[in-house]
């Protein structure tokens, strides 16, 4: 053994009691062969550091009793540990850590900030597939189990702003049972109580499938793009609290909505889809855009404070998710012009499987139209009539105008707008 | 054999993981050139007699088992390596907090708890070392706890060890011997019954596990085993879990002067039980 060796007093300190965290701190720092002379005023202590050394990969010599040498006011003993040659984690020489995220001016720490000034670097174009659960900025050690990303592009997944959406997602959460006036919700008579069960359980089905369809893609997307994941949670949260309000609002009508055979049809065919974009592009931009006209058309006409709450709350998450999927699409579409055909395709598809559907449910029709007229008055039906036919319109001129913005040209936008389902998602 | 060249080594199987380990050093064997599977046994007997008959031709042994073997070869068996962990090994004796000794003669007309009676570093060798430095355990003792949790696994599972601080720790035994290593184990994991406990005492070194095959074993063949062993690297992401659950960094060269001692140790139990 070397002459020379660090010393380090492990005062009162003894394994299992953090001696070892301050042995472990010592040989980090080490080089293999090199020596740290450990003091410890326990012969008990240094009767376990040999041990110990031996099954961490290193050699710790026979305890040399002190005496009182060295000014202690008792017996000392020293272990000379030699650092064995072994590295404990599996990992390579790590990156110089390139400076500390940018706070913005309120103290706020944003991933998009990160990414954009270092340390994180941007998110790679591609992704190893077989990669683990490594956070941003992460060493990485071998020998994990491979996994299988099936999303590992950036393209398959991406928006600029996702990192954005994903920050907003987290501020705006909202609760389902103390954020909606309920007890503005329990008056309501006949014909609105009949026709906001059925509405809102039309709309709490509409949500069960935006639930899954972005809770399928959730496992499948590579962890080294935790902007996106924290999209599509947020997005599944957000989702689940729609199923919530909207059947709380159902059930508080006190009559039984009907959960329509068409309208599962319809949503069927959405969770078949397997690609993202695709879906994004049927889901988001098709779907929940459709839906945020409905849902402005809820708030509208609604019987009470409580409707109006729940639609307004989910409008502006919808919001959210439409916007995403306008950003996502027009990126594919500007990356890979291409893809414009393979997504009019997928609409194609889908409005292939859903020939049997000739347009919106009567029941909801209905249900729409007495929410609009307040009562089976006549006049009052005729104005409720002429909102929903408005609704109608507004909806096809805004999907259109969505398709544009995604990207779309005019005659692609208007013949995705005719496939789209009549079912609204 | 299936092959001209196929060795086989047998193991004892002490826990589920050891499936794991033999899997992944197979795959490690055949990517080396030397094809190697293995068998399992539940006990060290019955690993003594299959490499003794040649039913597989090494044996991966405690040192309690490669003594009986050559012992009963009446010659020496080929050491074709051993664990970085193996050698240099000690045995130890842990006592309650401040209740610690300078002399093992003060452990005379005290209570000592063993491990399983088969196992060479949590009763044999404790008790032969003790009785070098002055104290006949089993005469001077007044008690001597023996708890035989894995009779046939030699102390591989640790589960007599645990017995052991357990007694000490409940007060049911003034003092307990186990290895060092697996002392470590304990205190690293935060056992319970290691936290009021201290260590008063550590052997003498010696080796413990080691690869043994029959002398009549081709001697380029057990060569280039050897070699593929030593070369096994921790550093290779797809050896290093099954190298850590076998709790070795690196393999060494056997050394047989590691078990000297455990060779007297056994002939005087032999004494004794004459």
């Amino acid at each position: 053994m070397t002459a020379r060796a660090r010393r380090l007093d492990a005062e009162r300190l003894e394994l299992g009691g953090g001696l070892e965290v301050l042995l472990q701190a010592a040989l980090a720092g080490m080089r293999p062969g090199e020596e740290v002379e450990v003091v410890t005023p326990s012969r008990a202590v240094a009767l376990e550091l040999q041990g110990w050394s031996r099954v961490e990969g290193h050699a710790a010599a026979e305890p040399v009793a002190l005496g009182r040498e060295g000014g202690g006011v008792g017996p000392r003993w020293t272990v000379r540990v030699r650092r064995g040659p072994g590295r404990r984690i599996l990992v390579g020489e790590p990156p110089a850590f390139d400076g500390v995220p940018p706070l913005r001016g309120d103290g706020e720490l944003h991933t998009a900030d990160w990414r954009a000034t270092g340390p994180a670097p941007p998110p790679p174009a591609r992704a190893d597939p077989r990669a683990g659960l490594v956070p941003l900025g992460a060493l990485p050690e071998a020998g994990g189990p491979p996994f299988a990303w099936r999303l590992h592009e950036r393209d398959q997944v991406w928006a600029d702003d996702v990192g954005e959406l994903a920050e907003q997602a987290s501020a705006q959460q909202w609760d389902a049972s103390r954020d909606v006036p309920w007890a503005a919700a329990q008056t309501l008579a006949e014909p609105l109580r009949r026709a906001v069960a059925d509405v809102m359980t039309f709309i709490a089905q509409n949500e069960y499938a935006a639930l899954y369809v972005p809770a399928a893609f959730l496992p499948q997307v590579h962890p080294a793009y935790p902007e996106a994941l924290m999209w599509l949670a947020g997005h599944v949260h957000d989702e689940a609290r729609h199923v919530e309000v909207f059947t709380k609002r159902a059930l508080l009508a006190g009559a039984r909505g009907h959960a329509l055979a068409a309208t599962q049809l319809s949503l069927r065919t959405l969770l078949d889809e397997r690609d993202f974009t695709n879906a994004a592009l049927l889901l988001n931009v098709l779907g929940e855009g459709t839906f945020l006209d409905l849902l402005r058309f809820v708030e509208r006409h609604a019987p009470d404070p409580a409707t109006a709450a729940a639609a307004r709350l989910a409008h502006r998450d919808e919001r959210r998710h439409v916007h995403f999927g306008v950003s996502h699409v027009r990126r594919t579409l500007a990356e890979d012009p291409d893809r414009r055909a393979q997504l009019v395709g997928a609409a194609e598809e889908r409005a292939a499987k859903l020939t049997e559907l000739s347009g919106l449910s009567p029941l909801l029709t209905e249900g729409l139209t007495i929410m609009a007229a307040g009562s089976l008055r006549p006049a009052a039906l005729s104005e409720g009539a002429r909102a929903v036919r408005a609704l109608l319109a507004t909806m096809e001129r805004n999907r259109i105008r969505r398709l544009r913005a995604a990207g779309f040209d005019r005659a692609a936008a208007r013949r995705l707008s005719e496939l789209h389902t009549p079912n609204l998602m | 054999m299936t092959g001209d060249e196929l060795l086989t080594v047998g193991a004892v199987a002490y826990h589920p993981r050891v499936v794991t380990i033999w899997e992944r050093f197979r795959a490690y064997f055949a990517d080396a050139g030397v094809p190697t599977d293995y068998v399992l046994y539940s006990n060290y007997e019955r690993l003594v007699d299959a490499v003794h008959s040649g039913e597989v031709e090494i044996a991966w042994s405690t040192n309690t088992a490669f003594v009986a073997l050559e012992r009963r070869l009446g010659r020496e068996a080929r050491m074709l390596g051993m664990r970085d962990v193996d050698a240099d090994f000690a045995s130890v004796i842990a006592v309650r907090r401040g209740e610690g000794f300078a002399d093992v003669r003060e452990l005379a007309g005290r209570r000592l708890a063993l491990g399983s009676r088969d196992s060479g570093h949590a009763a044999i060798l404790p008790l032969h070392y003790l009785r070098r430095q002055g104290l006949d355990a089993a005469r001077e003792c007044s008690e001597l706890l023996r708890f035989d949790a894995d009779l046939g696994k030699h102390g591989d599972t640790g589960d007599s060890e645990l017995r052991v601080v357990q007694a000490v720790a409940e007060g049911a035994a003034d003092a307990g011997a186990l290895g060092d290593a697996t002392w470590a184990a304990f205190r690293a994991a935060g056992v319970p019954a290691t936290a009021e406990l201290e260590l008063a005492w550590r052997s003498p070194t010696y080796c413990h596990c080691t690869f043994t095959a029959l002398p009549s074993l081709d001697g380029a063949l057990a060569e280039r085993w050897r070699q593929a062993l030593l070369a096994m690297e921790r550093e290779n992401p797809t050896l290093r879990e099954a190298m850590d659950l076998e709790g070795v960094r690196r393999w060494v060269p056997g050394e047989r002067g590691g078990y000297a001692d455990l060779f007297a140790a056994v002939a005087e139990l032999e004494g004794v039980a004459a």
